[in-house]
């Protein structure tokens, strides 16, 4: 391991203060390797958007116009130079399911949902997607090279997605018929991440207080049975002294400082805030031990009913994406919850934005993609024409401050621009018929 | 060969030289092709005439004159003289000519005979006639015989640790303290198949929508387009478009190990397995194409877990498609099959531990496992386990106490110290105690601030505390308390944890002899003694789900993995319905005339495999009603012979294309009479049929262990093996090999020169059933299995009244286990 790497993120840590301390020293993140990692995040929210206070204006002869932040995007500013809106992409797929489902099931994937047994509310009942999602597609191809390879290749975070499989509440396919389960609680992530670290702290913290014990009751058996006893202490001992040596290594080491989550939050509605600001702690937090260089991050599920009680909104955000715009009331509330999702996904951005970049230049930002999006272009027509994506940093290398108008364009040319640009272009993603044209142009 | 079956007592033999031979056979000391043989040679040659000068110095009178004491005392001179300087002075042997102790069950007569053709090895005309027998009679005494080991070191207990499956089973009674510990008599697997289920048309759970309710006896259904039907295929009122279905009950486990299930639907259905938050398969959505579902568990012997099968199957805007549903699996040693109902049981089941952690396997020197000894694996595999367990304790235990005290309102904090007060308790084997409990719980709750890290740090110490991994370390524990601990560790391999037995303790009304006895009697009617047992006689048997039983496919065309199963269903099967009918007869299981058949091993095994007529075996004792799919066999003195001619225990004691009667004597040598072998010095390779066309496997057998040296073993050993020859390497019967009739004869001299011939496998049978020495060796083997300690440590006359008190209860082996349970819970022995 370079020194100037450990050093590096032995300063960084992941605690904001430290963070924020590193980025004042640019030079540290000159080290000698330069990996030029590339990542990417999908971040997910449901039902929709108020197209008139998100979506900048065009130009409609360039097809293209600098940022312009209406309402919704208002918190995206502070990375005007990294913000992409990407107009007049539809996803087309046709065929079983609702809206609501396809919305979801072929957002990544681009291809149509098996028949099946659940029925929303129109259309033909439907099952699962019939082929993989762009993630876990990249995510493959960046673990069968041993240059990209990770621990995890690729992680799903999940905030209050319902406890129920089914096609609205998942978005990622490892293919077809197999859906990928986000995970919600963060408690469970920081298990899959960092739990046998954990497990061992735990045993390292148990083992003197188990010396005492032997003690205690070595002195009610004979001799002979004593010999037993003692090796069994002396093993514990010895168990112990490794562990000591085992963990002083580990937080000496990048990647492994283990992030401390606040104690007890339970998994309920109202505390939606809280646990989406861990687990984009755990997110930034692995990316930064490069655990992983995809993940989605899906904030409830299509259909999501949260209610965003903390913004004095006590009806759930499905219902009234639900009313016609002429309910001032519910139209005001839902620029709001939008609103309130750009925040989470310019946190992130800042989150990323405040992390240099492990082993590389700049910042965790410049290396990483946020895509955000949604399964609908608007809730209560149920179009899914104009999906909201929004492109927020570097990693894809597709400039900035620009707000693009494809025009009516299938999304499926979206997929396989985010696949040439991690390096692996495809001839088609998904359906074929929706891939005619190639990448999209003008990116 | 598999695992010896000496007494726990002796000390383990050296393998120095020893290398196990490929036959089972044993040779006798074979001289070291060392450096050191000529000097070796020189020396005994040398010591050779010193000790006929002593010899002759002593008082020839005194010998062969009828005094025991006089012939003894000439026989250590003559041993000192001739003898020690190889076996070392007490017979303990010596690093570099003989290192293995002069130990073992020869009577006098066969050691004088030994030495006079054998010893000194340099010049056996040295120590002959009188001279051997002095010697003999002198070590018999000294220090070769069992009642001589027994005199010079009398055995004690042993502390010891957790086995790997008392660890495994400690754990789930301590899940299912909190979650009730289901026991599941005989009497319930009889009764008790199936699973639970009930049908609705439509949408609706009402009454009216609720359409069969009833007992499915096994899960596999194709409802098609019309739907659940009646038992009798009439229609039952259910739209097949629209319905829902439930299923729910448990899944007895009987072995401990890796289970497949598999469910196969056309329909949309969720599972969940173990406990009801705990969601196995979760295809509420139907997808085309996705029909088959497949997880792998590691189950508990002995433990019964709740499954609850939800099918919906839901009307579609088109064409809804038919629907089918069926539960299978693939147990250990298995072949897939629907999961039959025998394994099955209706109604509302606790929740029950999935415990993942696969713990190392435990020393077996003396043929059980036993945990004499601590390392870094062993340590590793208890903390996994440990944290396993945590894990699950703070998802379902504690979640599931918090609601069971809902109405307590005494606030969530002193409810969780309430519930690791009790936890602790129950795995230190004592009453709960606060104060006891202190020191872990404070512990815990100053190292974190989370609910669940506190739980897991609380139940981590616990768990790693040698007084949850030592059960015997309870001496200030309450006499009840700790009769309670070692009947449960002997019958359960686990601990006091069913609430009805703690009150037992509290109630102290187990401190004595009848209270323990009827404490033994109300536990060994239980899955989990029943699991232990059947390991035991897997052991005993030496028969694994590991067993490559694969034969020469040309010449046993049809024995496949499918007759294998059935044949392990068989065997199991069999000992299930001896031991736990009324008569629980040791007699039946050695030689009864019948066996549990299935079609296919009918099919296979021909007419002594058929079915019986229910009707014609009304031998009230022993009924097979609860094993579906199996019949009693058709009653064939010949074919069958109790589980000594089993198919499976012939096929596992034989080779690829032939029989090995010397595998077959070996285990009847040493597991069934009790015997002591000594391993083999050498390796030896069978002779090849080949090479021999001439010969049958007997004869082969005859020609190779024709030396002296090798008849010393072998003499005890083929003529019991040759008893089973009518029985090929898959357990066919036969009165042929190849063109040449199959001679069974076969004989035994037992440990007090009594000669027994048999003239087949059924005379050995009904002398194993009427034999003192067999049915001794088997009370010593279940007590050492199910005790793990030397009886002997009981008492030195324990295994002889203990053997007599077998005989009166008319061989009886569940009496016998209970009187093993109320001796491991004498305290004075402890």
């Amino acid at each position: 391991m370079p020194t100037s790497r450990r050093r590096f993120l032995q300063q960084t840590g992941i605690s904001a203060a430290a963070a924020h301390f590193a980025t004042n020293l640019p030079s540290l993140a000159l080290g000698a390797e330069s990996t030029n990692r590339q990542r990417l995040v999908f971040v997910f929210s449901p039902n929709g958007v108020i197209p008139d206070h998100f979506w900048p204006e065009v130009d409609k002869k360039q097809g293209e116009s600098e940022m312009e932040f209406k309402r919704i995007l208002k918190p995206l500013k502070p990375f005007r130079d990294q913000t992409v809106t990407m107009h007049g992409l539809c996803n087309q797929i046709q065929g079983d399911g609702d809206g609501h489902m396809r919305g979801i099931g072929c957002l990544l994937t681009g291809v149509e949902l098996f028949p099946g047994d659940i029925q929303g509310g129109s259309d033909t009942p439907a099952g699962w997607s019939q082929g993989i999602s762009i993630d876990q597609f990249l995510k493959n191809q960046l673990q069968a090279d041993p240059r990209t390879r990770t621990r995890f290749g690729s992680l799903e975070f999940g905030v209050m997605v319902p406890d129920r499989a089914d096609t609205w509440t998942r978005m990622s396919y490892s293919g077809p018929n197999q859906p990928v389960a986000p995970i919600d609680n963060p408690y469970k992530m920081f298990d899959k991440l960092y739990g046998q670290a954990k497990n061992r702290e735990l045993l390292a913290s148990v083992l003197d207080d188990l010396s005492d014990d032997f003690r205690t009751l070595e002195k009610m058996v004979s001799v002979e049975d004593r010999h037993l006893l003692q090796q069994h202490q002396a093993l514990v001992r010895k168990v112990e002294k490794d562990l000591q040596v085992e963990l002083a290594a580990k937080s000496d080491a990048i990647g492994h400082a283990v992030p401390e989550l606040p104690p007890n939050v339970e998994d309920q509605n109202d505390n939606m805030p809280q646990i989406t600001r861990m687990q984009t702690e755990l997110l930034v937090n692995s990316f930064a031990a490069d655990f992983a260089r995809i993940a989605s991050f899906q904030i409830t599920n299509s259909v999501g009913n949260a209610k965003l009680r903390w913004l004095d909104i006590d009806e759930g955000h499905h219902a009234l994406s639900h009313e016609p715009d002429s309910n001032e009331d519910s139209y005001e509330k839902l620029i709001k919850i939008n609103t309130w999702y750009c925040e989470q996904v310019a946190h992130l951005a800042k989150r990323l934005q405040e992390t240099p970049e492990p082993g590389g230049e700049g910042s965790m930002l410049d290396h990483t993609t946020i895509v955000w999006t949604n399964e609908l272009g608007k809730g209560n027509s149920h179009t899914r024409n104009n999906i909201p994506f929004v492109l927020v940093g570097g990693g894809l290398g597709i400039r900035g401050n620009r707000a693009i108008d494809f025009k009516r364009t299938p999304h499926n040319r979206f997929l396989m621009t985010l696949a040439e640009r991690m390096g692996f272009p495809q001839e088609t993603f998904g359906n074929p018929d929706f891939c005619g044209d190639g990448v999209l142009t003008g990116v | 060969m598999g695992d010896a079956t000496y007494p726990a007592f002796l000390p383990r033999l050296r393998k120095v030289r020893s290398v196990v031979c490929d036959d089972g056979c044993c040779g006798k000391c074979v001289m070291k092709l060392n450096l050191f043989l000529l000097h070796a040679f020189v020396l005994a040659f040398a010591i050779c005439s010193l000790a006929h000068h002593a010899v002759i110095g002593a008082e020839p009178a005194s010998r062969g004159s009828g005094d025991p004491e006089a012939m003894r005392a000439a026989g250590a001179v003559i041993f000192d003289a001739q003898c020690a300087s190889c076996h070392g002075e007490s017979g303990q042997g010596t690093e570099d000519y003989f290192p293995d102790p002069l130990t073992g069950d020869a009577s006098i007569g066969e050691l004088a005979e030994l030495i006079t053709d054998t010893m000194p090895e340099e010049d056996p005309d040295a120590c002959v006639g009188p001279d051997a027998e002095a010697v003999a009679a002198y070590i018999h005494h000294a220090f070769y015989s069992e009642a001589a080991q027994l005199r010079n070191r009398p055995p004690q207990l042993a502390l010891q640790r957790l086995t790997g499956d008392q660890l495994r089973s400690s754990l789930s009674d301590l899940y299912s303290h909190f979650a009730q510990i289901h026991r599941d008599r005989w009497e319930d697997l009889k009764a008790n198949q199936g699973l639970e289920a009930r049908y609705y048309t439509g949408k609706k759970w009402d009454e009216e929508a609720q359409k069969i309710a009833r007992t499915d006896p096994v899960v596999d259904f194709d409802f098609e387009l019309h739907g659940p039907q009646k038992a009798d295929g009439s229609d039952a009122g259910i739209d097949g478009e629209e319905f829902h279905a439930h299923w729910h009950g448990g899944v007895r486990i009987e072995e401990t190990g890796r289970y497949e299930l598999i469910v196969r639907s056309t329909t949309s259905f969720t599972c969940a397995f173990g406990h009801n938050d705990d969601q196995l398969i979760d295809n509420h959505v139907q997808s085309e194409g996705r029909n088959e579902f497949r997880r792998s568990l590691m189950l508990t012997g002995g433990r019964m877990y709740p499954i609850k099968i939800d099918m919906n199957q839901r009307k579609r805007k088109g064409e809804t498609p038919p629907s089918s549903i069926s539960l299978s699996w693939v147990p250990p040693g298995g072949v897939e099959e629907i999961l039959p109902a025998h394994h099955l049981m209706p109604g509302w089941v606790p929740p029950a531990l999935r415990l993942e952690t696969q713990m190392p396997p435990d020393d077996r020197t003396y043929g059980f496992p036993r945990g004499i000894s601590v390392d870094p694996v062993w340590d590793e595999a208890v903390t996994s386990a440990a944290i396993e367990f945590a894990d699950l304790a703070s998802v379902e235990l504690w979640p599931d106490y918090l609601k069971q005290h809902k109405k307590d309102k005494i606030g969530r904090k002193k409810l969780l110290l309430q519930f690791l007060d009790e936890l602790i308790a129950v795995a230190h084997r004592r009453a709960p105690d606060p104060a006891a409990s202190k020191g872990i719980i404070d512990t815990a709750t100053a190292a974190h601030e989370d609910e669940t890290e506190q739980i897991r740090h609380a139940i981590l110490l616990t768990l790693k505390s040698p007084r949850f991994l030592y059960p015997t370390l309870d001496v200030d524990r309450t006499a009840s308390q700790r009769a309670a601990n070692r009947i449960s560790l002997t019958l359960h391999d686990s601990l006091p944890g069913d609430d009805w037995m703690l009150r037992r303790i509290e109630e102290d009304s187990i401190a004595d002899e009848d209270g323990r006895r009827a404490l033994a009697r109300k536990l060994v009617d239980d899955a989990r003694t029943r699991a232990k047992l059947r390991e035991m006689f897997h052991h005993w048997l030496e028969v694994s789900p590991a067993d490559d039983l694969r034969k020469d496919e040309e010449l046993f065309p049809g024995f496949d993995a499918a007759v294998v199963a059935d044949l392990r269903q068989s065997l199991d099967g069999f000992i299930d319905s001896v031991v736990w009918s009324e008569a629980s007869d040791y007699r039946q299981l050695v030689a009864a005339d019948w066996t549990l058949t299935t079609p296919r091993l009918a099919d296979f095994y021909g007419e002594p495999w058929q079915a019986a007529d229910p009707e014609q075996t009304s031998e009230a004792s022993i009924t097979v009603d609860w094993a579906n799919g199996m019949a009693r066999s058709v009653a064939d003195e010949q074919v069958h012979v109790g589980v000594l001619t089993h198919p499976l225990v012939m096929a596992k004691f034989a080779h690829h294309r032939t029989t090995s009667p010397i595998h077959r004597g070996v285990f009847l040598v040493r597991h069934v009479m009790g015997r002591v072998l000594r391993p083999p010095n050498e390796a030896f390779t069978p002779l090849s049929p080949d090479l021999h066309p001439d010969l049958t496997t007997r004869q082969r057998v005859e020609l190779q262990t024709s030396p002296e040296s090798c008849q010393i073993c072998h003499s005890k050993i083929n003529p019991l093996g040759f008893a089973l020859e009518n029985f090929d390497a898959v357990g066919h019967y036969r009165i042929m090999e190849g063109d040449r009739p199959i001679d069974a004869t076969g004989g035994y001299s037992s440990r007090q020169d009594e000669e027994v011939a048999f003239q087949s496998a059924r005379d050995l049978g009904d002398y194993v059933a009427t034999s003192p020495e067999a049915q001794s060796a088997f009370v010593e083997r279940m007590f050492q299995y199910f005790v793990k300690q030397p009886i002997a440590a009981f008492g030195a006359d324990q295994l002889e009244t203990l053997t007599e008190r077998f005989a009166q209860s008319g061989f009886n082996i569940r009496e016998l286990l209970i009187e093993i349970a109320v001796i491991s819970s004498r305290q004075e022995s402890h």
